[in-house]
């Protein structure tokens, strides 16, 4: 029986985060510490001529100036073929806010001053701010290696999809554009780094994995990855947005280096939204071809996505709204082409709600191919959902994902049938769903790996590469190593994410740490237990396998007062030379030979989690403003380690993908400038805006999650995206092809519906 | 030759009081309420997330009233009273050692923190609400917070986290 699993137990580090004891990266000093400061490119596209530093240096308080002369010139990108981002710009910028040198002073007032004294003369190149330009045969190149400016091409190829499009009995054609969003994670990136005189450097920094951070700065830096130690700290939010290796981490590292004093850099909330990431803006065209029955027979979709300057994540984000899709509605017949296209802009990554444009394409075809075939929004969903049994198109077996008891609770919850053509003008219901990988194949840095060790009075501590973001990781392998233990998760120490003594781990930005980091913690306590039993039998004269742990005892099975306190246990290891030290090591079940470009099929994931959201809305149809009167959602997560915690990544998806993403959220831009780089000019969801949202929890009980666990929460920031859109689209009578959907998009809507009649 | 920096600007004597301490700080004019707390006196408690006034993860009581703590110049909090997150559980009257303020407590219990980076800000929001009107209803609560962005939890549990505080702040309800 489950005594801390499925409890929604208070997490461990909320007290120190209420009490402000918490302390984020900008939050840390170290003594002698040096400030940081970078200067950035100004243009779009522009080839440095000149570039002196000389005045700079002399300014009483800078200790050192840093431009790509005093760099190993080694490349960043997450793949060996996608390296083509150098950490300070050295013959060109390719896009405004690009790192160009960097200073470190006595003072942040210092260093700033620092910067307007270095002197830079560019020459100034012909640039490209959107994707469709960027592929045509006259634009301006980017990166000389990639021709029409195509940074990645996803191809995808299953089954005969021309011929299939002949089969079906309905065919239609959709596009849709949207913009970028931005992360706005609260906290702006920061960082502090420490080069000691043996040439060791600490590096603290939001991260969603300090191993990939180490290993990228190691690279950098010309070190082994021992000498760099990424430690652990708060992170006050990622959502995909801390990814992989950004120029800061670096420039704060070789600062450091060469000062030989701790380095600190704190980006402005302007720097944070310009140089880490965005997401990627995106123009999808798909074709849908549907039996009359309703089930989907044909899919053909070309994307393309506005990668910006560099790679970052490129294959992986030009691949995941297709792979979303595809675990999502049974195709047998697909074609996909994505790509990711250079522009002279702000860099692309992954982002919570990844792929509105394609994702609510996806969603508007189900529904207009239903009330052409005349079904309802639920029904159609119903006939196309994958479920457990099911092998996706790239070769993807589904194992257990109880996808039709999602549609069905949010279905029956909010009374969608009874509503549907049936509510007053102006209102609209509508419906989402998506799948969402727990992980995918990451060669060597796909797995996690845990310890747990005992203190002499049994006190308990877990080593675990495990990292939180906020959604509150760091609980969940409390929890489970409380029940595999049978001691409360208040009595566990955790060490974890800390590069120097973590074992390597997936990090927290492919869905896989509850299945992956989980099951290491879980493995490794099994292991301690197995240990514990094997000193703990001599002691009671029982059979190991009759043994039990709970409560800080073991005992016999069935007599309980044969009984040894675990404190004792431990100290008879330690007399006997046996100290128990438990060991877990988790590699989820996929396929490595998987590649995102040249080998899209096999294994993606050792689980799937599914999601489904309905949202009623009220549209006012002489302001185009939205209001949202409920929401329901719904998420299959295997088991729900700590529902309460579950729920909160679902409403917080819904906030950020459905309300956010659909509503509010888009970058702004003028000649490849952002405008809208600050909380003033870019509108995120707050409290009044909110409508009242009724999670429901599905366990499918996941074969290979710990304790049936497995991702819990970002299907439903997909999800929710789509259910807006279509309940937008059901209250105006047409759906709206530009995201998102801002009051003038769902006025001009209207007005050409009242023109047209189009759906 | 050594580039002559620019004259720094003249500094002045501000008195104010944070979390029951006087102190008496020697501040350039131009600095902020925000920098003063967290670089003079070492109170990283109160974040920056925009420098704008624009998210609230500055938010202090200032006299008992929130202001935006990026926004305050330290000369205008002369004289003033400060409450920052790591003075509130002190203001409690005889609390146990290492016991939170309800309204922390609350924020615990409820699971209305995730990263935190914006807990600080929401909890001293909602005591200053809490002070003023001890059982507002949803729609006031979400009025009060909304200055106050939280990208990670959507609001729910943060509004019940408030009304859970206001309920044990109350006696209407004990914690368990
Ligand atoms: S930092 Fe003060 S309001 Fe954002
Ligand atoms: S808990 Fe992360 S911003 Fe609110």
């Amino acid at each position: 029986m489950s005594r801390y699993i499925g409890q929604s137990l208070p997490r461990r580090d909320a007290r120190l985060k209420a009490t402000g004891e918490a302390r984020f990266t900008a939050d840390l000093s170290l003594p002698f510490m040096l400030h940081a400061a970078v200067l950035r490119s100004p243009y779009p596209h522009a080839r440095i001529v000149r570039l002196d530093t000389s005045r700079a240096e002399r300014l009483p308080g800078v200790k050192a100036v840093l431009t790509a002369r005093d760099t190993s010139g080694v490349k960043w990108g997450v793949f060996r073929y996608t390296r083509d981002q150098e950490f300070l710009a050295r013959e060109k910028v390719r896009y405004v806010g690009e790192e160009v040198a960097a200073v470190a002073a006595e003072s942040e007032d210092i260093a700033r001053e620092a910067l307007e004294l270095i002197e830079v003369e560019y020459e100034i190149l012909p640039a490209v701010f959107d994707p469709l330009s960027a592929v045509a045969d006259d634009a301006p190149r980017i990166h000389d290696h990639a021709e029409r400016n195509i940074n990645i091409h996803v191809p995808i190829h299953v089954g005969d999809v021309d011929r299939a499009f002949d089969e079906c009995d309905y065919v239609h054609t959709e596009r849709t554009v949207s913009e970028e969003e931005s992360y706005f994670m609260t906290e702006p990136y920061a960082v502090l780094a420490h080069c000691d005189r043996q040439g060791t450097v600490e590096v603290w920094m939001p991260n969603a994995s300090p191993h990939t951070k180490a290993k990228g700065l190691a690279n950098a830096l010309g070190l082994p990855v021992s000498k760099v130690h990424v430690r652990h700290v708060s992170v006050g939010g990622a959502f995909g947005g801390r990814s992989d290796m950004f120029p800061g981490e670096y420039i704060a590292a070789r600062l450091s280096q060469m000062t030989q004093r701790p380095v600190k850099l704190v980006y402005t909330r302007e720097e944070n939204s310009i140089a880490v990431r965005q997401g990627h803006s995106m123009v999808v065209e798909s074709t849908f071809g549907f039996k009359r029955d309703g089930t989907l027979h044909a899919v053909d979709v070309t994307a393309y996505m506005d990668g910006g300057a560099y790679s970052s994540t490129g294959p992986i984000a030009t691949s995941v709204p297709f792979l979303c899709f595809e675990q999502t509605y049974r195709v047998p017949n697909v074609r996909y082409n994505g790509y990711r296209v250079y522009t002279n802009k702000p860099i692309r990554g992954m982002i919570r709600t990844h792929g509105r444009a394609w994702a609510c394409n996806v969603d508007m075809q189900l529904d207009l191919a239903a009330a052409a075939l005349g079904l309802d929004p639920v029904e159609i969903r119903r006939r196309n959902a994958v479920r457990t049994g099911d092998t996706t198109p790239t070769q993807s077996k589904i194992f257990k994902m109880d996808s039709l008891a999602t549609i069905k609770a949010v279905a029956e919850a909010s009374r969608f049938r009874e509503k549907w053509g049936k509510l007053p003008k102006w209102r609209g219901i509508g419906i989402g769903c998506v799948s969402v990988m727990s992980g995918f194949p990451m060669g060597i840095r796909g797995g996690s790996a845990a310890m747990v060790k005992f203190d002499e009075d049994a006190g308990v501590t877990v080593i675990s590469g495990v990292v939180d973001n906020g959604q509150g990781n760091e609980n969940v392998v409390l929890q489970i190593a409380a029940e595999a233990l049978g001691v409360a998760p208040g009595a566990i120490q955790l060490v974890a994410s800390d590069t120097e003594v973590t074992p390597i781990d997936q990090g927290a930005y492919s869905q896989a740490t509850t299945l992956c980091s989980g099951n290491a913690v879980r493995l490794a306590c099994e292991d301690a237990r197995r240990q514990i039993f094997e000193i703990a039998s001599d002691m009671l004269e029982a059979a190991e396998e009759d043994l039990e742990l709970e409560d800080g005892k073991v005992f016999v099975r069935g007599s309980p007062s044969r009984a040894v306190p675990l404190r004792n246990v431990i100290r008879m290891g330690l007399l006997k030379g046996k100290n128990v030290i438990g060991h877990g090591s988790f590699g989820p079940n996929v396929d490595q030979t998987r590649e995102w470009i040249k080998n899209p099929k096999g294994q993606l994931a050792a689980a799937f989690s599914y999601g489904s959201a309905v949202v009623e809305v009220e549209v006012d149809p002489e302001t185009g403003f939205v209001r949202v009167l409920d929401a329901w959602v719904a998420h299959d997560c295997g088991k729900a380690i700590n529902p309460k915690e579950v729920e909160g990544q679902m409403e917080g998806g819904l906030a950020m993908g459905g309300h956010g993403g659909i509503l509010l959220e888009a970058c702004k831009w003028h000649e490849g400038a952002n405008l809208n780089p600050d909380f003033l000019g870019y509108k995120v969801p707050l409290a009044p805006d909110m409508p009242p949202i009724h999670p429901f929890i599905v366990e499918s009980e996941d074969p290979f999650g710990p304790f049936g666990a497995k991702e819990g929460g970002l299907s439903i920031s997909m999800c929710t995206a789509q259910a807006y859109s279509n309940a937008i689209a059901n209250a105006i009578g047409t759906h709206i092809r530009e995201f998102p959907h801002t009051p003038d998009r769902v006025l001009e809507a209207i007005e050409k519906r009242a023109v047209t009649g189009d759906p | 030759m050594n580039e002559a920096r620019k004259s720094p600007p003249k500094k002045m004597v501000v008195e104010l009081e944070v979390n029951g301490t006087r102190h008496e700080l020697l501040v350039e004019p131009r600095r902020t309420l925000l920098e003063v707390l967290r670089e003079e006196l070492g109170l990283t408690g109160a974040k920056e997330g925009c420098g704008l006034g624009a998210c609230g993860t500055c938010t202090v009581l200032m006299d008992g009233r929130p202001v935006r703590a990026c926004l305050t110049l330290a000369v205008e909090a002369q004289g003033a009273s400060i409450l920052t997150v790591e003075g509130l559980a002190d203001t409690v009257a005889d609390r146990e050692p290492g016991a939170l303020h309800p309204i922390q407590e609350a924020f615990v219990d409820a699971h209305g923190v995730q990263c935190g980076f914006c807990t600080p800000g929401m909890i001293l929001a909602a005591k200053a609400l809490l002070d003023e009107e001890p059982d507002p209803d949803e729609a006031r609560i979400r009025e009060a917070l909304g200055g106050q962005v939280c990208r990670c939890t959507g609001y729910t549990k943060i509004v019940e986290a408030v009304k859970l505080a206001a309920r044990r702040l109350s006696g209407e309800e004990v914690k368990a």
